[in-house]
């Protein structure tokens, strides 16, 4: 059942479907605190009860220019290799069960998303690409590497 | 069922790397006693329980083992290296036993006729073979404490961590409703049960943080055996020690560098050191040394293994790499010294000529290098060709509390490990020049040269609008040994216990900091990496070479000058806010409490070497450490203690001054707050009595003759010191002129300096003058003793 779980959120201009495993929660951040020479997609920490988490600037992962932080933003709290990451969102829509089956991406992507999008899927009469949201924090440090 | 097993294979592990290690320094030491019993009592803990459990070849073994260790405690049997390698059989075989037993639940069946059989008498092979050098390691107090420290229990570590993170809520709740009930101006009942529910806080936190932590000690129980064991198969003569066990470190860290640990121990005896001839031939002891140690540096924790052996040969291991194909030719010369020693770390490469059973198990240095850095760590290589080689294993202190500075750049928090701190300066301070010099910057502290880095510059951030420059502060730091520089900071905020977590790895990736943590304020803060700031400025911290001009000193005090009129707003310990004048503090110290003691009605400190007086009427009581101002006149150093540094600012012009002289100059306003302003004149005066006698002029020297019983030394030396004379002893080969000759020849002798230009003055023992013309001084005529010095150096001054 978990797998058909997804997340439809808008994230950098685009609503996507992020697959609901790895997702923790969905909270407000305040101010973050900024990370002098992380790399540009990093726009900073704040801490959810006692754990530090990173916040991660999807615009920046798909190579739109960064966003600025505004209080009381929503992000996605997701935990990769046990650390905490969260992902700005732009807007939080639902949480839905999908049934329709993931597919191939058709047609061309901007190459920003061609990196981070795994399939397609259809959901209320609208297509929405499938994304796993580690894809948002690991994949930049592929490209650095 | 299952949880009694699991107890006992929990326990018996941890008997057993323990049992090794007892049982090789019991070897060294036959005659060791407590050794004996300590692993009589291992062996007898492990068949009770077996027993109870009914594990029949479990019990057999432990019985064997009990059995012949008995009979030598009785003294039926003599411990041999046979006994002792039989034992060591019988310990192999219950791991093995306890390995199946974890695996499948059940014992194995099989046979252990061979290594029983291994420990009966007759069968000891009487010309016993190699012995094994060196007393291994264990401190005496450990196995008997060791016992009693069993009592453990095995707690998932998830629950730990959730434990853990509770209570991290639970201090940033409190900080919260902390600050609200300041705001709400409760009653103070209401606050003071409050503060006790704090206290209590504080203690769990503290605890609960300790449950993740272990004593390194732990991982080096195994390692004497290892050593014992390897050296004799290999024909080769090892001591063996190790130091630092009470280092602490996380327990899910300590996981981690146990293989690599034991790997580079095999390595050392197996490549390291050399076959016993060729120990002579190069002219070492024939017992090798390998030495394991662990200190905390800074935020990490260093573990030095080390060894006297041949070293690494680069131009070896480059001809190594070329045959089995790993580099080519090509690219072998251009490899730089340190690039062909890290030739080892490469997959596929081995250093021994063939492979070794020993070594060459698969695990390679490049799985070590691999494993270290897992976890956020480096391995480090310092080779000494021919004369041995260290291997430094650095890892980070994750999950762990340390004390940390808290300093402001860029309009944001950072913190520095408290231990890698050397001092603190403002960088307006007196004792503080900098310069530019080619594009780069310099500290020179009491002319001391430290290179400059800027923590905005480094961190690639602009100065916050917002930071007043006066508050700028020069952080001293060392982040290794050898190495030191200056990290200017916007301001120096306070010092708080960090619990200290990794950052994402893409954050440690930057090298500039060692980790996260949440002070009590709840907003993250970066833990800075002190070596990794000065790789990141690629900046040359050595300390070798800097020179240290008196030229700068001077020129120091011209800059100086320009900001006298600082005020340095302070909190003493009544909880006063006072100010005293930036210019005449050199620092601001922080010393332990044990470091205040009261001598001769006073309070003074010790700081390093010096001995300073403290302003302050009675010892404090307490532990932990005391800010001290150090108030510094040119001549004298007084430390006054405060309680915490507030603030700097501009001296106000209009002082209102006090009505007599004393502690209190007068009282300034400073933003409508009235402020005491401290009088460091009359605070130097009244501790300046003593060392009065210190002079600015040239102290005279005088130097001790015929002093044969030390007399002089002993006895007379202080007394001349603190009357202000420099003594040299006789036979003190120093050949600066003296002032003054201070005969102790024996009543009735003649002093072989008499006759010279230099004045002699003659000290006889008894107190009787021998007539009238007699000129020599009786040696405990305090008085006249040092009149008579007085008249042949300074005469007209006295």
């Amino acid at each position: 059942m978990m797998e058909k779980l997804y997340l439809v959120a808008r994230i950098a201009d685009t609503r996507v479907a992020l697959r609901s495993r790895g997702i923790h929660s969905v909270v407000t951040v305040g101010t973050p605190v900024e990370v002098p020479g992380a790399p540009p997609h990093v726009a900073g920490l704040f801490a959810l009860r006692s754990r530090v988490f990173t916040l991660i600037d999807p615009h920046v992962v798909i190579g739109l220019s960064p966003v600025s932080v505004a209080p009381g933003q929503r992000v996605i709290v997701v935990e990769v290799a046990e650390h905490g990451y969260a992902l700005l969102a732009d807007e939080i829509e639902d949480v839905c069960f999908i049934e329709a089956p993931e597919t191939r991406i058709a047609g061309k992507l901007l190459p920003g998303w061609a990196r981070v999008a795994d399939a397609m899927i259809e959901h209320d009469g609208a297509s929405l690409l499938v994304v796993d949201p580690s894809n948002f924090i690991t994949l930049p440090a592929l490209k650095a590497a | 069922m299952d949880d009694l097993l699991n107890d006992f294979l929990a326990e018996t592990a941890e008997i057993l790397a323990e049992a090794g290690g007892a049982i090789v320094a019991w070897e060294a030491d036959p005659a060791d006693r407590a050794q004996l019993d300590a692993i009589f009592r291992f062996v007898h803990t492990i068949k009770g329980s077996s027993g109870f459990l009914a594990l029949p070849r479990v019990t057999a073994l432990s019985h064997a083992a009990e059995d012949a260790l008995d009979q030598v405690r009785r003294g039926h049997r003599a411990a041999n290296a046979a006994l002792v390698t039989g034992v060591l059989g019988i310990l192999d075989r219950l791991n093995e036993l306890c390995a199946a037993l974890g695996r499948d639940g059940t014992e194995p069946a099989g046979d252990d006729r061979d290594v029983i059989g291994a420990l009966d008498e007759r069968a000891a092979d009487e010309d016993a073979s190699l012995e094994i050098a060196g007393v291994p390691l264990r401190r005496e107090d450990d196995l008997g404490a060791d016992l009693q420290g069993w009592r453990s229990i095995r707690v998932p570590l998830p629950l730990l961590d959730s434990v853990m993170t509770g209570v991290t809520d639970i201090v940033l709740a409190r900080n919260e409703f902390a600050r609200m009930l300041r705001e709400s101006g409760a009653d103070l009942s209401l606050i003071a049960s409050f503060d006790r529910l704090s206290d209590s806080i504080a203690g769990m936190r503290q605890s609960v943080s300790q449950m993740r932590m272990q004593r390194i000690d732990k991982l080096f129980a195994p390692l004497p055996r290892i050593v014992r064991d390897l050296a004799q198969d290999m024909g080769k003569k090892i001591a063996f020690q190790t130091s630092g066990g009470d280092v602490e470190l996380d327990r899910e860290m300590m996981e981690n560098i146990r293989d690599p640990l034991i790997h580079i121990v095999r390595n050392a005896i197996d490549h390291g050191v050399e076959p016993l001839e060729d120990r002579v031939a190069a002219g070492k002891e024939i017992t090798a040394t390998i030495a394991v140690s662990a200190r905390q540096s800074g935020n990490q924790i260093e573990i030095e293994i080390r060894d006297d052996g041949r070293g690494l040969s680069p131009e070896a291991l480059v001809a190594k790499a070329i045959a089995a194909r790993l580099v080519t030719t090509t690219e072998a010369r251009a490899l730089g010294p340190k690039e062909k020693l890290e030739l080892i770390f490469r997959p596929g490469f081995s250093t021994a000529a063939k492979i070794t059973a020993i070594s060459g198990r698969g695990v390679g240095m490049d799985i070590v290098k691999a494993n270290v850095e897992k976890i956020g760590g480096v391995v480090e290589l310092r080779n000494d060709e021919g004369r041995g080689l260290a291997i430094l294993l650095r890892v980070p202190m994750t999950l762990t509390i340390i004390s940390g500075l808290m300093v402001r750049a860029a309009g944001q928090y950072f913190a520095i490990p408290r231990g890698t701190v050397r001092e603190i300066l403002l960088e307006g301070a007196d004792t503080v020049r900098i310069d530019r010099v080619g594009g780069g910057e310099l500290a020179t502290v009491r002319g001391k040269q430290y290179p400059l880095l800027r923590l905005e510059t480094v961190l690639g951030r602009e100065r916050h609008q917002d930071d007043d420059v006066d508050d700028r502060a020069l952080v001293i730091v060392r982040p290794g040994q050898g190495q030191s520089y200056a990290l200017s900071v916007a301001a120096i905020h306070d010092q708080e216990e960090l619990v200290i977590k990794p950052a994402a790895p893409m954050i440690m990736a930057t090298g500039l900091y060692a980790g996260t943590t949440l002070p009590d304020n709840g907003r993250p803060v970066l833990l800075l990496d002190v070596q990794g700031l000065l790789a990141a400025a690629a900046i040359d911290a050595n300390e070798a070479g800097r020179s240290q001009g008196q030229a700068a000193e001077a020129e120091a005090e011209t800059v100086a000058a320009r900001n006298a009129a600082q005020l340095l707003l302070f909190r003493d310990m009544n909880a006063r806010i006072r100010g005293v004048r930036l210019s005449v503090i050199e620092r601001v110290e922080e010393a332990p409490v044990s470091a205040l003691f009261e001598s001769a009605g006073r309070i003074q400190v010790q700081i390093g070497t010096d001995i300073f007086p403290v302003h302050a009427a009675a010892l404090p009581g307490g532990e932990g450490t005391l800010k001290l101002l150090r108030l510094y006149d040119g001549q004298a150093v007084l430390c006054y203690p405060i309680a915490e540094v507030i603030d700097i600012v501009r001296l106000p012009d209009a002082v209102q001054p006090s009505a007599a002289p004393g502690l209190i100059a007068g009282v300034v306003l400073v933003g409508g707050e009235p402020v005491e302003l401290i009088d460091p004149f009359w605070l130097m005066e009244q501790y300046s009595v003593g060392a009065a006698a210190a002079p600015t002029r040239r102290q005279p020297l005088c130097r001790l003759a015929d002093d044969r019983d030390g007399w002089g030394d002993n006895f007379l030396a202080p007394i001349l010191r603190g009357a202000g004379y420099r003594v040299i002893a006789d036979g003190d080969t120093s050949d600066e002129a003296p002032d003054v000759f201070l005969c102790l020849t024996g009543d009735g002798e003649t002093c072989s300096h008499a006759g010279g230009d230099v004045p002699v003055i003659r000290l006889r023992t008894s107190i009787a003058a021998a007539g009238p013309e007699d000129d020599t001084v009786y040696r405990y005529d305090r008085q006249a003793l040092l009149d008579a010095m007085r008249r042949s150096v300074g005469g007209e001054a006295a």
